[in-house]
């Protein structure tokens, strides 16, 4: 079984995944409905742009985010004065998995926003909703499933976030060292059985978010065929 | 009223309309791409490019000159698109009461007027298409609009199924005092509700007036199998199981046999609608013909439809009929205004649609 320690490191990692899927999912329902209705020139490059983390080396994502918020930069150093350093700290993690998990959400939601047909938006405008009231009576509800399988996908990949993590956060234990870092320093050490044990905790925890997510594509897929 | 001096671009042409409508319902004419629907989305506020003046009842829903172009939520009009447009998410009443202005008794009212009980719990997906037809037009009804635009609300439904809702729109015409575009291709069907037409063709107003005014172009214009020309408001008379036929009187008119149709009660009014091609004109007294239906008459007027000529015949009582005839008969039987004649119609020819 896993150490304290280590039951440390699984429930940090969890924690910020979740806080991570939490932050992304009003940007990332923003973006993707943008990206859903907009059909202006451009579209392309703008969807290429928020899907280049998913090609993208993590480590190159990750060395971008150094260099943007190190304390050399105006921005690091303005974020360290209010003190919320970014570079070697949980948030460094936060931001990293954040960052990399992103495209994920938002793929998956535009293609959801993408099949609600517009007309219901404009009769539900027609049956006296606001946009507002439009899009969290119609357009959120049939786009849902999509916007919460992505979510879940967002969630695991930030469970398994390596490179860009490193890059930005470093592996301190305590502090930084989530359940991908935990695994390769083990491994480094040579004490097999405790990556073993981790990878064990990983493949638990990301079953569970991808079944979730085919469960959930398995339901929008039942319902389009009724 | 309805006030409408507007301009609309579309891809192929740009629909200009100005018009004043003033009836109590507006049946918009024309063939597919006429820019039907784009009128009622313009006015619904759907159009962003809809450029010009709107008003109802002299309040601007759209102009230009005074910087006004209200949203959606704000124009309170009651839109029923041709596919219903319900909400797949929501059983049937909760699209009935989606609506912001409705209350309880306005949703029960209207669910009982529609005929909707039965079909709440249900979605979408396991509606008929008249079922969703008439859901789509109580959730508009409920949100107490100004003006109602219906875009073809009987154009997917087969014959049998028109008639089991035009009855229901009737009983809106007559139930809400709400002004009605009802845009359709279908003659027939503007003729027994509209009492002002408006006819586009690619986006501009070919004609307008009072249906029965304008009648020979659009008979003429209208694909000949869907139109019905006569329509009469009737009376039913009596039932008579026997000889298999329901007597009606058309309204200060003659009695009328129809096929027994015994739902029908006694006293009730009905629309009786016979095609023109089924009236059959004959320049003596008719003996020996298995029609129930003969009425002696005067040729009032003779009118080129197409390749046919449509004879109106005024009987000594009522509203005048037509007959669709080929130039042959006319010119066989040498009709010519004022001459007498006898018309006869099947009792088979006779439906009942309200």
């Amino acid at each position: 079984m896993l150490t304290a320690d280590e039951r440390g490191v699984v429930l940090f990692t969890l924690g910020i995944a979740t806080l991570g899927t939490l932050l992304i999912l009003p940007v990332g329902i923003a973006v993707a409905l943008a990206l859903a209705r907009y059909r202006g020139p451009g579209k392309g490059a703008l969807e290429t742009l928020f899907s280049l983390p998913l090609v993208l080396p993590p480590t190159a994502v990750g060395i971008l985010l150094l260099e943007g918020l190190s304390r050399r930069t105006t921005l690091g150093a303005w974020l360290s004065t209010l003190g919320l350093d970014v570079v070697f700290t949980w948030r460094g993690v936060l931001l990293a998995t954040s960052v990399m998990s992103f495209p994920l959400l938002v793929r998956s939601a535009r293609t959801a926003f993408e099949e609600v047909d517009p007309r219901l938006v404009g009769i539900a405008r027609t049956l006296g909703h606001g946009p507002v009231a439009a899009f969290f009576r119609v357009t959120l509800p049939l786009a849902w499933r999509g916007v919460a399988a992505g979510a879940t996908l967002a969630f695991a990949r930030a469970l398994g976030e390596f490179g860009a993590t490193i890059m930005v956060a470093g592996n301190i234990p305590g502090r930084t060292r989530t359940l991908a870092l935990a695994i390769f320093h083990e491994s480094q050490l040579g004490r097999d059985d405790r990556a073993m044990a981790l990878a064990a905790a990983t493949v638990v925890l990301a079953f569970g978010a991808l079944w979730t997510t085919e469960w959930l594509t398995r339901r929008r897929a039942r319902r389009r065929q009724t | 009223m309805i006030e409408l001096s507007l301009e609309v671009p579309l891809a192929a042409f740009v629909l200009r309309i100005a018009a004043n409508l003033t009836g109590r319902v507006t049946a918009i004419l024309g063939p597919s791409g006429a820019g039907k629907t784009t009128l009622l989305e313009a006015v619904a506020g759907l159009r962003r490019k809809a450029r010009g003046r709107i008003a109802l009842d002299g309040a601007a829903l759209l102009d230009d000159a005074r910087r006004v172009n209200l949203a959606p939520e704000r124009r309170r009009v009651g839109y029923v698109p041709q596919d219903a447009g319900l909400f797949p998410h929501l059983t049937a009443l909760e699209n009935v009461k989606f609506g912001a202005r409705g209350d309880e008794g306005r949703v029960s009212t209207v669910i009982d007027t529609l005929g909707l009980r039965p079909l709440l719990n249900r979605y979408p997906v396991s509606l008929s298409g008249g079922e969703r037809q008439r859901v789509a037009l109580a959730r508009a009804l409920v949100n107490r609009p100004k003006v109602l635009l219906l875009d073809e609300p009987l154009a997917s439904l087969d014959v049998e199924l028109k008639e089991r809702i035009l009855p229901y729109l009737l009983r809106v015409r007559e139930e809400w005092r709400a002004p009605m575009l009802y845009v359709t291709h279908n003659v027939g069907e503007a003729l027994s509700l509209a009492d002002q037409v408006l006819v586009l063709k690619e986006g501009a107003v070919q004609a307008s007036g009072a249906p029965r005014e304008i009648l020979p172009s659009l008979a003429a214009a209208a694909e000949p199998s869907a139109a019905i020309e006569n329509l009469f408001a009737a009376r039913v008379v009596s039932h008579d199981p026997e000889a298999g036929v329901t007597r009606l009187r058309i309204d200060g008119g003659p009695e009328v046999s129809a096929p027994l149709a015994p739902a029908w009660a006694s006293g009730a009014g009905a629309t009786l609608a016979i095609r023109a091609e089924d009236v059959l004109v004959a320049v003596e007294p008719v003996r020996g013909l298995s029609a129930r239906n003969v009425y002696a008459g005067r040729v009032a007027h003779l009118d080129v439809a197409g390749a046919d000529v449509l004879v109106r015949i005024d009987l000594s009582l009522g509203p005048h009929w037509l007959a669709r005839l080929t130039p042959a008969a006319v010119r066989d039987l040498a009709l010519a205004p004022d001459a007498p004649v006898w018309v006869a119609v099947k009792s088979h020819s006779v439906k009942l649609i309200a």
